[in-house]
């Protein structure tokens, strides 16, 4: 009976090898006509997990043999988790080859742009103030003005809100708004959340809250006040006359190779850059 | 034995196959049985050990960078600075779960007391399904309760601009383990024997005078480990809190004021810093705090439950 067995499993494995061994030949063939293959592991910034979503999930119809991981944790996580090896490419709010917001240059690494991301300051539905001048948004957030009443709204104390240390939406906001002047964290009218939800949900529950988000998030009851008299919309964002915009980029090590090249092309590629880039509240920059 | 359906798994065939008694096999399957068990649990000492002693090794990295009393005594914490004073985290949770405890203890034991000594047979089973089930209620959903219902209540009803601060929490995390610590007690109250009651009712005693002179004391125990549990979960407790507190390192003594104790603070910033930093090692070392604050209580309660066991 042992024998028998011994003999039947070697037999299934020498004709399922064998099977295998042709498989391979002939998808190897296939695959040799059409196109890329292998695996794409994407982490990072959670600003950018709708758009690495989609283009992943495009991507995958045209190029069928290439297996993509996407996740979305913090910018952060983008950068380190490439230098680290863990994935092959990382989203990042901001170009991590350089030093922002008070994190170090990733020095190896290659920065690719990929949408121009419009962010918002946005005050509650509620508030009568409908524009502010970057030089008032900076001194609101450093603690110069502290009344609604300093910038033409009613008699009440300004709250305000910010986004945790090393939030890739609050370093866009230091880079971009406070140009080097620090942000007044302490008082009982200053908190910090996690979230750009939890921002949305603490300015439009706060009739006197201030605060700043993605452009995309701006709906219910919130509104987004104008800079420097120009509404903040994406169009406005587009041509560079709203002021408060960043950029997103994807990261490799190195410069990019096979299925990650190919991937970064095909989200640079005129048809996502227009189509579901520009649906998902992005801006084009190609 | 001899009859059983034919697809047997590979191992017990082997067993078989070798013609032996039925002795050995039964023996054989308690032997292996026995190392099963042995074995997880091995693997989950395995497991406890690596996590305390992967915390503990990354947060002690901290003190390469940052002296012991700035850590522990400082509460300047402004890490782009190099100030890493987690002084206000530290108090901000033996504070908050001080707060938590005067909020929730008598309510819970007082519900607890209806519900054991007092509430007909029909309201006492309700109550305690209705219990059981709000301990379930993820805790997210309760610091969301706070955020939108709460919040804007102490807003309006303290004049504080934010609303935001230990109150919210306090009273948040009081209704979180409200149940916890009342199903406790429930328990330990229904332990102490009914003839305790009757002697107290024999002797003349009211039903007020059996609950404080003879219920109670006599629970005692088991009252305080019921406590110490709700405590525990306080302190941990995370999502909830970190939705309603504030999370600005300053001191908030005056409940109003939005400030941070050790779970929010890492909960934020965990994602957003560099493996390598030193802000890292120092969350690590606050959740090395957490974890020896958890291990001290639980052993309280080891203690205070080997007590009442014996008496």
């Amino acid at each position: 009976m042992k024998r028998t067995t011994l003999w039947k499993r070697m037999a299934a494995a020498v004709l399922s090898s064998a099977l295998l061994i042709g498989a391979a030949f002939t998808t190897q063939y296939r695959a040799d006509a059409a196109e890329v293959s292998g695996k794409i592991v994407i982490a990072g910034s959670t600003a950018l997990l709708p758009l690495t979503q989609q283009a992943a999930k495009e991507f995958k119809k045209h190029h069928p043999k290439v297996k993509i991981v996407v996740s979305g944790s913090s910018s952060i996580a983008g950068p380190q988790s490439v230098a680290k090896g863990v994935a092959t490419i990382g989203a990042c709010d901001w170009d991590a080859t350089r030093a922002v917001g008070g994190f170090r240059a990733y020095k190896g690494l290659k920065a690719y742009k990929i949408a121009k991301i419009p962010f918002a300051v946005i005050v509650n539905k509620n508030n009568s103030v409908n524009n502010l001048s970057v030089q008032q948004i900076q001194d609101i957030y450093e603690g110069k003005i502290t009344n609604w009443k300093q910038v033409g709204g009613k008699d009440e104390e300004i709250v305000v809100i910010n986004r945790a240390k090393g939030s890739g939406t609050r370093v866009n906001f230091e880079d971009k708004i406070m140009d080097g002047h620090a942000i007044k964290t302490s008082g009982d009218n200053y908190k910090e959340v996690q979230k750009s939800g939890d921002m949305v949900n603490a300015v439009s529950s706060n009739p006197n809250a201030i605060g700043f988000v993605d452009l995309a998030y701006v709906k219910g009851g919130i509104k987004a006040v104008s800079i420097n008299g120009v509404k903040a919309t994406t169009a406005n964002a587009a041509s560079g006359k709203y002021v408060f915009y960043g950029y997103g980029y994807l990261l490799t090590k190195g410069e990019a190779k096979g299925a990650d090249k190919a991937f970064i092309n095909y989200i640079l590629s005129k048809k996502f850059q227009h189509g579901s880039l520009k649906k998902l509240k992005f801006i084009p920059v190609k | 034995m001899e009859k059983r359906s034919p697809d047997w798994t590979d191992a017990m065939n082997l067993l078989t196959a070798h013609r032996q008694s039925r002795w050995t096999v039964k023996y054989a399957a308690d032997r292996f049985f026995r190392f099963l068990c042995l074995g997880s649990v091995i693997f989950l000492g395995a497991v406890l050990g690596a996590i305390v002693l992967f915390v503990s090794e990354t947060g002690f990295l901290v003190f390469r960078d940052v002296s012991l009393s700035e850590f522990f005594f400082s509460s300047h914490w402004d890490p782009e600075h190099g100030k890493y004073g987690a002084a206000v985290f530290i108090a901000g949770t033996l504070y908050l779960t001080l707060l938590t405890l005067l909020i929730t203890t008598p309510i819970s034991i007082c519900v607890a007391v209806f519900i054991a000594e007092i509430a007909p047979p029909w309201l006492r089973q309700w109550l305690r399904t209705l219990l059981d089930l709000l301990v379930g209620i993820p805790s997210i959903v309760y610091g969301y309760l706070g955020a939108t219902l709460l919040i804007p209540w102490i807003r309006e009803h303290t004049g504080a601009p934010v609303g935001d601060g230990f109150l919210a929490a306090a009273l948040v995390l009081s209704i979180m383990i409200l149940p916890t610590i009342t199903r406790i007690t429930d328990d330990a109250l229904c332990a102490v024997p009914n003839e305790w009651r009757e002697a107290n009712y024999a002797l003349g005693g009211t039903t007020f005078q059996m609950i404080v002179r003879v219920v109670l004391p006599a629970a005692k125990s088991g009252i305080v480990a019921a406590v110490i549990l709700g405590m525990a979960r306080a302190i941990g407790e995370t999502m909830a809190v970190v939705m309603v507190i504030g999370n600005v390192a300053q001191w908030g003594f005056d409940l109003v004021t939005p400030s941070s104790v050790l779970t929010s603070h890492i909960v934020m910033q965990i994602l957003n810093v560099d493996f390598q930093s030193t802000t890292n090692h120092a969350l690590y070392m606050m959740a090395l705090l957490l974890l020896m604050i958890s291990i001290s209580l639980i052993m309280i309660i080891r203690r205070l439950r080997l007590k009442g066991g014996s008496s």
